[in-house]
């Protein structure tokens, strides 16, 4: 299982650069150009904008162009952003933390909550509570996330009179005062400014996780083991968690990749919305403003979260299950 | 096929509560938008400016202390106040009535059937008065027939982008799994390529390699691309993994026997046998491209104006002021929930049905 | 189980009632309805009030919070090109001059008195003597001498945009510390705005030399450079920086500037900016107080200006905000030199030309529907290239072209542009059909509100518009290189207080000569009016005379419309009411005076 690992980790690195190269391609093939804002601006003069396409090879080829990014990539440097005007590598290093925090946080809740939730509704299928659940979760998974943040921002700014919710923060990542705060006062002010991202996040990841995991003990529970067990006189709780939940949570462990993933892209539409300095708004401003080593910077560090993600729901996976230990 | 021949498990399918509401909503919803030039009161880009953001037409059915079968509306107009908040006045003097297969726009049927009568609307050609059933949008078009003919773009993109997904799914996962070995592991590899970027990322970086000024059309077939790109890789592998067991069965072997071309063992013997779980696979995935289409309208790099998507008609409403004042704007989203809940019942429903462990 | 139609069903309702209590609701409180058209603000009126203000003596202390919708990517006046870093920069460096926030017009600043020679070319400043370094090094003219010959003229430090500015026709001014406090520039020949570009950032020499030396200095001062190495005159320091959130300023100590009473300035304590990318996010955090300022939308108006007497801030209405958005023509003649095809078809060039087909359009345009709709009723129709926030050089008497369809149809009905076969297009003489493709760049609300009501008003004229939003980069590409592949376009520059900024737009030799651009010599009468105007108003130094050439200028571009301009926005500004010495004017808004401002 171990080989298997890091054989995988080790593909995934040529996987990782034959995208970037395809996207290379593309952003390269596309009119429209990096230094246009440059032009635009009646300060300045041709030779400056001559002296920047020179420092960075504009006027080469597009193979001899990628061979120069990857050589600046072995020394992990990723080429400079002109829209930020700043080292890439720099820049994405402030916001990666940010967005992976948000993701990591929402999987967490999420698991929290779907996971009883989906044993609750599993236990007492067709209760009412169950029922609530499943038409919350269908509304959880069909409601674009961008709408549910504008809607709950509203809900925040209308809600003035109301006690606790009218004082958590609308947008970005820190208050003004932050400085001023104590080490505790930091976090808490970090903490109300990610209620409302990581509310949204998981709501929509809570739907579908909790579905999964419903469907996944009702399979479980209808098992001959179960039976067996029932038949011997284990108590219902032990049946439940000792034996049904330990087998319905690893196509869930199996998922976690597959979830970090989708959280990473909720967050990052999330992100221009309620001003998360994260991986995402940063992404899309990229594109925007067609700043080429900064969108492969940006892919390639989303394409790295993820397989963090994988390598981590692998691992978990080892500790879990017994059988894939031995395999 | 096969699963029509097991009547159970049709019978599973209708019995589940929730797949005839998720039915109804999508034959109402694709006939809405088949026939969109019909239903729509107005064309999309048809609006009266001096009305902009008017409100939802308050349907009447007393004028002058007179009850009147016949529904009607009066004719709006606004003004500012001094803090410039918008105040609608009705013009209690005239009414306009409401009647279905009403003289109106002069448009075509599928851009080729020239059509002058609607489903309903107000019988006045100067259209002085208008019916707003959902309010006015910025420019004064009727939201309503905004969002039916904006059902065309969101509700075709899923049918067609998954039509494209399956393909690519069917044909790479069947031959990976088919002949396993190197084949195999070479083409998951190169799925897993497409699965290594989260989808927004890998959505944006490949929109941005062509250019925005693309017409319309080049845009919605470019959407759909890009969608079946991102998604054809998680298809494709549970594909393998179910041609893999499949292959190793008896028939196949026997199919090989015989003489057959492993292009026919695959398509015509193995592939079938995945059906069931294709269709699944396939019904629960249309949501994500609804939603993947009106993501990319909402930030402005789908669908542009003048036409309508339901994600370009968010797009335009994303703003605080907008809700507070015009909150009928947000219904382009309730729209979306609508189809895309549908899709999962119906998913679900057929799931419960053609699961083979029940 | 119709659950799902169920909740159609009574989303419908739900509308319809909401829908009721709109209409009903509005229409009964009695607050009185206004012409839109007899509410403009008398900015006129303000400004006068503006000029004649004196400020009080402020408590010291406290601090403004402020946003920005752009982080800093750089805190270096001299390699910087983006607009923000000036944002940031002007609090932290100063120049030998300073624009004034109410007149726009250059005054002294660590230069009290300077002397001009006759020619106009040699000036001498002196140099104000209590002037400091924020690290308490005594300012003197050899950091003038440096900041011109060490970092402006080197031409290893790039970008450079300042090296543009000062260089003239290619050549250099001489600048040369005479001794200690005065500082000697000889300019090649008469330039009128000289004392305006002398707002440059001043940086010092014994801070910054060594970095020069060491090639270093085009990436310092960047972001990542701690605050301690920022070393300038400013009534601020940057105290901290945390990317993509704050950019904190604290108090100079050791500033110049006094109040009345000797006292010195600033009395804030500090300026915090929150970087808010989302419009959204900074009004809402605005109107709870997190953030004391906000530069206001038209739609945002009714919102903020409703609870305005029930809170705790005030919102100022200002006058016509500059910002403009214009329409215009491909009138670029020449050909592509390998191909011979010419850039743009002949027989749209010949509309395209032709002044009256132009004026026609200009007619076409609905503007009071463009001001009710884009900016909710908050807004001026614009008629000059200048705005009348751009300040003395403004002419408000220019030709205008208020909104009749019926005139501009006559007009080219009159050029021969008529619908002869009756399929609801016009054609030209010749029996071209009139058509042509619109384009603005996506990513501008406003911009693109404003082109969707142009092409529906083009379009009223039988005119077939073909209309498309683009990436703005592809856009600027498209005006500035060959094969110039565009017909119409609305787009939208920032002016300022100096004519001459605006020069590589209205000469026509100019990269910025946007429907024909770098032309060798004037393709028509009247661009070769404006070269003249431009050729001679750089260098006349008689102030009234420069306006007489420049009033014509704007009276040549009204008449000829090479660029049509639409509407432009009130400018509308909010603040809390915490602040004293508040000196409301249009040219300047708010805080063009934040060494005063204090908090009561």
């Amino acid at each position: 299982m171990r080989d298997e690992l890091i054989r995988r980790l080790l593909v995934s690195i040529p996987q990782l650069l034959l995208i970037s190269f395809v996207t290379f391609l593309f952003i390269d093939l596309a009119p429209g150009d990096i230094l246009a804002k440059y032009r635009f601006d009646p300060r300045i003069s041709k030779e400056t904008i001559q002296q920047i396409e020179q420092k960075y090879h504009f006027d080469k080829p597009i193979l001899v162009q990628y061979g120069h990014w990857l050589v600046r990539l072995a020394h992990f440097d990723l080429g400079y952003s002109f829209s930020r005007e700043a080292n890439v590598t720099a820049v994405i290093v402030e916001r990666l933390f940010n967005t992976f925090i948000l993701a990591l946080f929402s999987i967490i809740i999420t698991w929290l909550i779907a996971i009883p939730l989906g044993i609750y509704a599993a236990v007492r299928q067709y209760s009412w509570g169950d029922r609530i659940m499943t038409a919350i979760s269908y509304l959880g998974m069909s409601l674009p996330g961008f709408f549910i943040a504008l809607i709950l921002m509203y809900v925040i700014y209308i809600s003035k009179d109301m006690p606790i919710i009218s004082l958590l923060p609308i947008g970005g990542m820190i208050s003004a005062n932050y400085e001023s705060l104590g080490f505790f006062g930091k976090i808490g002010d970090r903490a109300a400014h990610m209620v409302l991202p990581v509310t949204v996040l998981t709501i929509t990841a809570l739907a579908g996780l909790q579905r999964i995991s419903r469907g996944n003990m009702l399979e479980e529970l209808r098992k001959q083991y179960i039976v067996t067990a029932r038949a011997k006189g284990l108590p219902e709780n032990r049946i439940i968690y000792g034996h049904a939940l330990r087998n319905a949570i690893n196509p869930l462990i199996t998922l976690f990749g597959f979830e970090f993933s989708t959280l990473l892209s909720g967050a990052a539409l999330l992100e221009i919305i309620i001003n998360w300095p994260g991986l995402g708004s940063l992404m899309l401003s990229a594109v925007r403003s067609q700043d080429t080593f900064l969108v492969m910077g940006s892919m390639l560090m989303g394409g790295g979260m993820l397989i963090l993600g994988n390598f981590v729901s692998d691992i978990l996976l080892i500790i879990v299950d017994p059988r894939v230990r031995k395999g | 096929m096969i699963f029509f021949k097991d009547n159970r498990a049709v019978q599973k399918f209708f019995h589940h509560p929730l797949v005839m509401p998720g039915l109804i909503t999508l034959c109402f919803l694709y006939t809405c938008s088949i026939f969109a030039e019909f239903v729509a009161p107005y064309n999309y880009d048809n609006g009266n400016r001096e009305i902009s953001y008017q409100p939802p037409s308050k349907i009447h059915f007393i004028h002058n202390g007179k009850f009147s079968l016949q529904p009607f509306v009066y004719s709006y107009s606004f003004k500012f106040n001094s803090n410039y908040e918008r105040i609608y006045i009705e013009d209690k003097s005239r009414p306009y009535s409401l009647s279905l297969f009403t003289k109106g726009d002069k448009v075509k049927l599928w851009h080729i059937i020239p059509i002058q009568r609607h489903l309903f609307g107000i019988n006045d050609s100067s259209q002085k008065c208008r019916l707003y059933l959902f309010g006015a949008d910025p420019v004064g078009r009727d939201l309503f027939s905004r969002i039916i003919y904006g059902s065309r773009v969101s509700l075709s993109v899923g049918l067609i982008g998954v039509f494209i997904t399956s393909i690519l799914g069917f044909l790479i996962g069947g031959i990976s799994g088919y002949y396993g070995g190197k084949t195999d592991w070479l083409l998951m590899r190169f799925s897993e390529c497409f699965m290594l970027v989260p989808s927004f990322f890998l959505m944006l970086a490949l929109r941005s390699a062509f250019p925005i000024d693309i017409s319309s059309t080049e845009v919605y077939l470019l959407i759909i691309v890009i969608l079946s790109l991102i998604g054809w890789a998680g298809f494709a592998r549970v594909i393998r993994g179910m041609v893999l067991s499949i292959g190793k069965r008896d028939f196949v072997t026997a199919a090989k026997a015989l003489g057959a071309t492993d292009l026919r063992i695959i398509i015509i013997h193995i592939l079938p046998q995945t059906v069931s779980y294709a269709i699944v696979s396939i019904t629960l995935s249309i949501p994500g491209y609804i939603l993947g289409e009106s993501m990319l309208s909402f930030i402005g790099l789908g669908i542009q104006d003048p036409q309508a998507s339901w994600g370009n008609l968010l797009g335009v409403a994303m703003n605080v002021a907008d809700i507070q004042y015009h909150p009928w704007i947000l219904m382009p989203g309730v729209f979306i929930l609508l189809s895309v809940m549908a899709f999962n019942f119906i998913g679900d429903g057929l799931r419960d049905a053609l699961d083979p462990n029940r | 189980m119709n659950k799902v139609l169920l909740i159609f069903i009574s989303s419908l309702f739900i509308l319809q009632i909401t829908g009721c209590n709109n209409g009903k609701g509005n229409s009964q409180k009695a607050i009185a309805s206004i012409d839109s058209s007899s509410a403009k603000v008398d900015y006129l009126a303000l400004q006068e009030k503006a000029m004649k203000f004196v400020p009080e003596t402020g408590k010291f202390g406290g601090q403004i919070v402020l946003s920005t919708v752009s982080d800093p990517k750089s805190f270096n006046p001299i390699t910087s090109t983006e607009t923000s870093t000036s944002e940031f920069t002007q609090y932290m460096y100063e120049g030998l001059i300073r624009i004034n926030g109410v007149t726009l017009m250059p005054e002294a600043n660590i230069s009290d008195k300077w002397e001009v020679s006759g020619d106009g070319l040699i000036f001498t400043f002196h140099i104000r003597d209590n002037v400091l370094w924020s690290d308490s090094t005594r300012f003197s003219a050899y950091d003038v001498e440096f900041t011109f010959n060490d970092l402006i003229y080197n031409k290893a430090i790039t970008p450079n945009s300042s090296r543009d500015i000062f260089t003239m026709e290619g050549k250099k001014i001489a600048v040369k510390a005479l001794d200690s406090s005065h500082v000697e520039f000889r300019l090649p020949f008469t330039y009128a705005p000289f004392l305006r570009v002398l707002s440059q950032e001043i940086l010092p020499k014994h801070k910054y030399s060594a970095l020069v030396k060491k090639g270093s200095f085009s990436t310092s001062l960047g972001i990542q450079t701690p605050p301690d190495q920022m070393v300038g005159t400013g009534p601020f320091m940057l105290e901290s920086y945390i990317s993509s959130q704050k950019v904190i300023f604290k108090r100079n100590p050791l500033y110049w500037k006094t109040d009345s009473q000797g006292n010195k300035l600033p009395y804030l304590d500090k300026i915090v900016y929150t970087v808010v990318t989302d419009q959204n996010a900074e009004l809402l955090q605005f109107k709870r107080g997190e953030v004391d300022y906000l530069t206001a939308k038209g739609e945002d108006f009714p919102g903020l200006k409703k609870d305005e007497p029930t809170s705790n801030y005030s919102v100022f209405r200002l006058g016509p905000a500059s910002g403009s958005n214009f329409l215009f023509f491909n009138m670029n003649n020449r050909a592509d030199p390998k191909s011979k095809k010419p850039y743009v078809d002949s027989i749209k060039l010949s509309w395209f030309t032709n002044t009256k087909f132009r004026q026609a359009i200009a007619y076409a345009l609905d503007k009071d529907n463009m001001i009710n709709i884009v900016m909710n009723g908050l807004g001026y129709p614009q008629w000059s290239p200048m705005a009348p926030s751009e300040g003395y050089f403004f002419n408000s008497k220019v030709t205008e072209y208020p909104y009749n369809i019926e005139k501009a149809k006559q007009i080219l009905a009159a050029e021969g542009f008529i619908d002869t076969n009756g399929d609801g297009i016009i054609e030209d003489k010749g029996g071209n059909p009139v058509e042509f493709s619109f384009v603005t760049n996506s990513g501008n609300n406003t911009r693109v509100k404003i082109a969707e009501i142009i092409r529906k008003d083009i379009e009223s004229l039988g005119i077939k518009v073909h209309f498309q939003q683009i990436e703005f980069n592809s856009l600027i590409q498209k005006i500035d290189h060959p094969p110039y592949e565009w017909e119409a376009i609305l787009l939208g520059l920032t002016g300022g207080p100096e004519p001459h900024s605006g020069r590589n737009v209205w000469h026509s030799s100019g990269t910025l000569h946007m429907w024909s651009p770098v032309q060798t010599s004037a393709a028509t009468p009247w661009e070769a009016s404006i070269d003249s105007i431009y050729d001679a108003g750089v260098k006349e130094l008689d102030t009234l005379k420069r306006k007489v050439l420049y009033d014509r200028w704007q009276q040549i571009v009204s008449d000829e419309v090479p660029l049509i301009y639409t509407v432009l926005p009130e400018k509308i500004l909010c603040i809390a009411n915490k602040f004293g010495n508040l000196n409301p004017s249009l040219n300047g808004g708010l805080l063009h005076n934040l060494e005063y401002i204090y908090v009561k």
